[in-house]
């Protein structure tokens, strides 16, 4: 599969070499499939090159996600539009993922915050990070070791429901526990 | 002319939407210079048809002239043609009031890049006829969704030239442009967590510049090209900070224990900051020093303020919750001085052209999401030509 992957990627940059070198102009002319009404092309790099680096202090989350074990499975702590506030009916299903990191010591835990649909994008992935923190700050509290939790906002990337109402909306307004081992 | 192109952007909108769009097409008292290029000849194949024709929808969309197709005050002259994959333009401006010629250049260039050479002869002959260069040679970054997948894009300002830059297909947003327009640092998701990356567009190599625990996002280019905003959640709650791009320190702006921050934007002179904080319950603006201090909260209408851009020209253009909808508008150091959208659509993310006249923003109905620009002047807007997808996060480039 890596193999295989990093064949297409060799062929794709040669490709994309030859076209440079017989094109010889700016980025933006390279050649590639039409895609757009103005008859112009639209560049077809591959994999972008990447400078490979170790992203430190996110320990947490780095095994696998542990989804045979009835006790991880926890429902999504709900909120309020544009709120952070965990709602008090909330806390039972915190204290379960705090039950849980307490019985087993070497699992990890990602709060993951999203949002619904409504609203700035990037002001929703500051609002997704912020449910997820209070979630942590919550866990925290409970006596959970904060170096086991890290979080994770996909703002309103990552809608559980893909609808476009309020029904929708309500549970996409969450947190999701990922427990990880 | 510039009436009729306005009244046909106008219809294109007002049936793109539920109900009737309330869009000024000419602000009264305006009078623009009339414009002609019925003296100006494209003759050989496609890519001379493709010059003049680009050349002549640069002018119109320039704001600066009233394109008409007899005698005008002035007069486009001269001929392009293309032979041997090479496209050539003489093109000269003559001014019938003064009876003068004003302008007159030469082009030459290969036939495939016709446009982009049209784009340089539009933006010289502005510079010649109002002292300003024009903005047809800027470009403009954006995120999209295409078939399930959202990657960065780059297009010309005309929605032309569309290239697709990132091939990851993970959530990605906010793309910034570097001062010299030859990078772009954005956020992205495609190992597994909101990163700030910035990518060349001349090698494509891409770097991660803020790879935090938690939430990083949301950069912004100081005006002197030395440092990045950004957003970073790495000692709590999301919160501003400045990073300097020569050492990569990081200096914290914002300490909102009870807030989310996002969308920081540099004021002209780099001493400021503008941003969103939800610290007073919803989303508003607020401004700060950039080496920090006390914020100030900048509007008060609406019932959110987001996605703000501070424009070289001093004025601040964001989104507003009027009603049901997002509507831009415009604030300067005061506050909010008009709102520029009024039609049933969702108008975000909004971005100045380097003329600090056009805005390029997305506006979204039904599910789907397009760009549009906007001439702050006349509130003529029209719509990108873009391939089919949906269109997000738009970020104008410098000149």
């Amino acid at each position: 599969m890596r193999v295989g992957n990093l064949t297409r990627t060799a062929v794709m940059m040669g490709m994309l070499g030859a076209v440079l070198m017989t094109s010889g102009c700016s980025w933006f002319r390279r050649g590639g499939k039409t895609v757009d009404s103005t008859g112009d092309d639209m560049l077809q790099p591959g994999p972008l090159p990447e400078d490979s680096s170790v992203i430190a202090g996110r320990e947490a989350g780095t095994g696998t996600r542990i989804t045979d074990d009835p006790a991880a499975k926890i429902e999504n702590v709900l909120f309020d539009y544009d709120s952070y506030q965990i709602r008090p009916g909330e806390m039972p299903k915190i204290e379960r993922a705090a039950a849980f990191l307490k019985g087993n010591a070497g699992v990890t835990l990602v709060a993951e915050g999203n949002c619904d649909e409504r609203g700035s994008n990037e002001y929703n992935m500051s609002l997704g990070e912020h449910r997820a923190d209070a979630v942590r700050a919550a866990l925290v509290g409970m006596g959970i070791d904060g170096g086991r939790i890290t979080t994770k906002s996909f703002g309103e990337e990552k809608p559980a429901d893909p609808g476009h109402g309020e029904a929708a909306w309500r549970v996409n307004r969450r947190v999701e526990f990922g427990f990880y081992r | 002319m510039a009436r009729v192109w306005g009244l046909i952007a106008a219809a294109g909108l007002m049936a793109a939407t539920r109900t009737t769009a309330q869009v000024e097409i000419v602000k009264p008292g305006t009078e623009r210079t009339s414009l002609s290029l019925t003296e100006f000849t494209a003759a050989g194949g496609n890519s001379a048809q493709v010059f003049r024709r680009t050349l002549e929808e640069d002018l119109k969309r320039s704001g600066c002239f009233s394109l008409v197709a007899g005698p005008a005050s002035l007069m486009i002259q001269g001929r392009c043609g293309d032979a041997g994959g090479t496209v050539t333009a003489d093109c000269r401006v003559q001014n019938r009031a003064q009876g003068k010629e004003v302008f007159r250049k030469s082009y030459r260039g290969e036939a495939a890049g016709a446009r982009r050479l049209a784009h340089t002869a539009a933006d010289d002959i502005v510079l010649a006829l109002t002292g300003q260069r024009g903005i047809a040679g800027t470009r403009i970054a954006m995120v999209g969704l295409r078939g399930g997948r959202k990657d960065l894009y780059v297009c010309d300002a005309d929605g032309g030239n569309l290239t697709q830059i990132s091939r990851d297909g993970a959530p990605c947003l906010s793309p910034a442009w570097s001062r010299d327009a030859q990078a772009l640092y954005y956020m992205s998701m495609h190992r597994g967590f909101p990163d700030v990356y910035r990518v060349d567009l001349g090698s494509h190599r891409r770097n991660p510049i803020a790879t935090y625990p938690g939430l990083n996002m949301s950069p912004a280019v100081s005006p002197d090209g030395r440092r990045l905003a950004l957003v970073l959640s790495k000692d709590g709650n999301p919160d501003l900070y400045v990073m300097d791009l020569g050492t990569r320190q990081l200096t914290r702006v914002t300490r909102s224990r009870q807030a989310a921050e996002a969308s920081p934007s540099w004021s002209p002179d780099g001493s400021q900051i503008v941003y969103v904080s939800d610290r007073a319950g919803s989303p508003h603006l607020y401004v700060v020093a950039a080496s920090g201090g006390t914020e100030r909260r900048l509007t008060v209408r609406g019932r959110q303020n987001v996605g703000p851009e501070w424009g070289a020209n001093g004025l601040i253009v964001y989104s507003s919750l009027r009603d049901q909808c997002y509507q831009i508008c415009v604030a300067d150091a005061g506050g909010e001085k008009d709102q520029l959208t009024k039609d049933y659509a969702d108008h975000e993310d909004p971005s100045w052209a380097p003329d600090g006249r056009h805005i390029v923003y997305a506006r979204s109905a039904g599910h789907r999401s397009g760009l549009y620009v906007i001439d702050s002047e006349d509130r003529s807007e029209v719509g990108l030509p873009l391939t089919e997808g949906s269109w997000y996060s738009p970020a104008w480039s410098p000149r």
